[in-house]
């Protein structure tokens, strides 16, 4: 997967550079509005991400370039306007996604992921991880062949797992990314605990190995044993 | 008082008397010119008596008399008479009644005998003159008070009438509203300056407003790519190795505080959105059904506290922003976890026009400061801004968000 980080704050963008880079990812990187524009003019990616306030132009304007060029990418909006029209607008001139600053890493991985899975496979969309078996039109989770019955939330949470793979995932971004950051939770994100269980528990008697470990009481992880 | 009114009085009151104290000496000055012209007439009969007397030795003839009438009476010997006028009754022969009148005595010598003269004269005309003029400063004095009040009724009810629109325009002034103070146009200097005065100060009170909202606005903003670089590191932190138990803990509350933080600047921008009105996204909202979504997005936090929720949902349809109708519910129903207590009860009725959620919690009831920025008890972990922003939601859209505490119960009621 090639991904184009478009972000002038150096400091944010190495973040999501080293977050996203591996498993065969390629990053790359514009810091301001002309060094983006030379990019996507040349290459080709499968996804771009944007900042909207860039030094040397709006993204918006980088947006339109895309678009006229014809090109495929997915574009993932990240801005630290929480502006409803910028998201609109931004939306309406063919952005895929909006993200807004401040984010959690894993957050904007699924995301990506999400844009790039429905990017490359417009007809039937498939997700793995070892034996699990995701069927995301369909919405069925599948281990060996045989039907795991998962809750909307377990379900969820599952794609988010497999999107972070190998990375930790804090409680708060799983509690955000499930219950939507709109809502002012209690910052005891304990609750979750009973829902990565119940998963768990669902996944193992299916089949599948133990792949989620909790990780220093900050978060959890799939990975490989 | 209305200063129109007091004036009224003041120029009515003035007017009266000074025309009043006009009328008195008017009266006693005619009154004073017209009996010394009788007085004249009567000094000349005098005179004319005298002569006729000196040269004729003989009193003239009383028939002689035209407008006046003239009596003669013989004095004894050393009886002097004081010439003097004096008022007294005159009879109208030719009308037959007794008009007022003016007389002089006076005495005449014809060959040593004295005779005593009383020379008489009506003074009907005069007085009717008097009358007359009288009559005329009466009624000019009428015309002229009824006049004035006329004037003051309706002359100065539109002089001051770009006065009460310019006060009218200050009274409905809003800061965080756009627009200006439109007075009406007049010719009247004052006015205008006060028209124009009101307008800078407006302006000046917007700008300085302004100011200090876009200073919060984009102390916000700029806070939040610091706090995203915070919060990518932290998530870049937690990928680099192993850490203890310790360390994680420390970890967390690292992005607990961030969390917080994090909230606690989008929820300012949010008010700021909300005062500004830059959120338009106005639709028809199925309340039923958003509420019931919300209920079912909060079940985890329900289960959590093992919090019962009892529903009782009727249609209703409200005009509004989506997003802000899903950040009113979420207000509500995080604040009806937060402050419950575990194994407590959450109500929530909905029904056409009205929304309560009612929840058990601490026995006291809270105080009338809950709608403030940052009024939050001292044991709640929120920002304290939840509150504030469902009330500014709220008034946006004139609905009515209310708190009462009953039957051990805190209640919030939104009125649609």
């Amino acid at each position: 997967m090639k991904i184009l980080v478009i972000e002038d704050e150096e400091s944010l963008r190495e973040s999501i550079v080293v977050y996203l880079k591996g498993e065969g990812n390629i990053c790359e990187v514009a810091g301001t509005y002309w060094n983006a524009m030379e990019k996507i003019n040349l290459y080709s990616y499968d996804c771009i991400l944007l900042d909207l306030t860039l030094p040397g132009g709006d993204g918006l304007k980088i947006l339109s370039e895309i678009k006229n060029l014809n090109k495929t990418e997915g574009v993932l909006i990240i801005s630290a306007r929480h502006s409803l029209d910028d998201k609109l607008s931004g939306l309406e001139m063919g952005a895929d996604d909006y993200l807004v600053k401040p984010f959690h890493l894993s957050e904007l991985k699924a995301r990506i992921m999400a844009i790039v899975r429905r990017k490359n496979f417009s007809g039937s969309n498939l997700m793995s991880f070892n034996e699990i078996n995701l069927d995301l039109l369909a919405m069925e989770v599948r281990i060996k062949e045989k039907l795991v019955t998962l809750t909307k939330k377990e379900y969820d949470l599952l794609i988010y797992f497999i999107s972070n793979q190998g990375k930790v995932i804090t409680k708060n971004a799983i509690a955000e990314h499930l219950w939507g950051d709109e809502i002012d939770m209690s910052d005891d994100f304990d609750f979750i605990y009973t829902h990565i269980k119940n998963l768990r528990k669902k996944l193992v008697e299916a089949g599948a190995k133990d792949y989620i470990r909790s990780m220093y009481g900050v978060g959890y992880k799939l990975e490989n044993v | 008082m209305k200063l129109a009114q007091r004036y009224n009085r003041a120029n009515l009151i003035t007017s009266f008397i000074i025309l009043t104290i006009t009328g008195v000496i008017y009266y006693i000055a005619i009154h004073f010119i017209l009996t010394g012209k009788l007085d004249k007439d009567l000094v000349i009969e005098e005179k004319e008596i005298e002569a006729y007397a000196r040269n004729n030795g003989k009193l003239l003839s009383p028939g002689d008399f035209l407008h006046q009438k003239v009596t003669y009476q013989k004095l004894t010997t050393g009886q002097t008479i004081e010439r003097n006028f004096l008022y007294a009754e005159f009879y109208n022969e030719d009308e037959k009644e007794i008009e007022p009148g003016r007389s002089l005595i006076t005495s005449v010598n014809i060959n040593g005998q004295n005779y005593q003269v009383t020379i008489s004269k009506s003074r009907a005309e005069s007085e009717d003159l008097i009358q007359l003029i009288f009559m005329i400063t009466l009624a000019v004095t009428i015309l002229l008070l009824v006049s004035l009040l006329l004037i003051n009724r309706f002359v100065l009810q539109r002089i001051w009438s770009p006065f009460y629109s310019t006060l009218g325009m200050m009274k409905a002034f809003n800061i965080a509203q756009k627009e200006e103070i439109r007075p009406q146009l007049t010719k009247i200097d004052e006015f205008n300056e006060l028209n124009k005065s009101a307008n800078a100060m407006a302006a000046r009170v917007r700008k300085d407003y302004r100011e200090l909202k876009n200073f919060t606005d984009n102390a916000s903003h700029e806070m939040m790519t610091p706090l995203a670089i915070i919060n990518s590191k932290l998530d870049s932190l937690l990928q680099t190795g192993t850490f203890s138990s310790e360390q994680g803990a420390l970890i967390e509350n690292i992005y607990t505080a961030i969390g917080r933080l994090i909230k606690l600047n989008q929820s300012l921008l949010l008010l700021a959105k909300i005062e500004n009105k830059l959120i338009s996204d106005v639709q028809d909202i199925d309340m039923q059904q958003l509420a019931r979504d919300k209920a079912l997005q909060f079940q985890e936090l329900f289960e959590k506290d093992r919090l019962t929720l009892e529903q009782e949902m009727q249609p209703c349809n409200i005009r509004m922003s989506k997003y802000l109708a899903d950040i009113l519910l979420n207000n509500l129903f995080s604040n009806a976890i937060r402050h419950n207590h575990s194994g407590g009860s959450i109500e929530v009725v909905l029904r056409a026009g009205l929304l309560t959620i009612s929840n058990t919690g601490k026995s006291e009831g809270l105080d009338n400061q809950l709608f403030e920025r940052f009024s939050k008890s001292a044991s709640s972990e929120g920002t304290g801004l939840g509150l504030a922003i469902s009330k500014q939601i709220c008034t946006l859209y004139g609905f009515t968000l209310t708190y009462q505490h009953l039957e051990n119960r805190h209640q919030f009621l939104v009125k649609f």
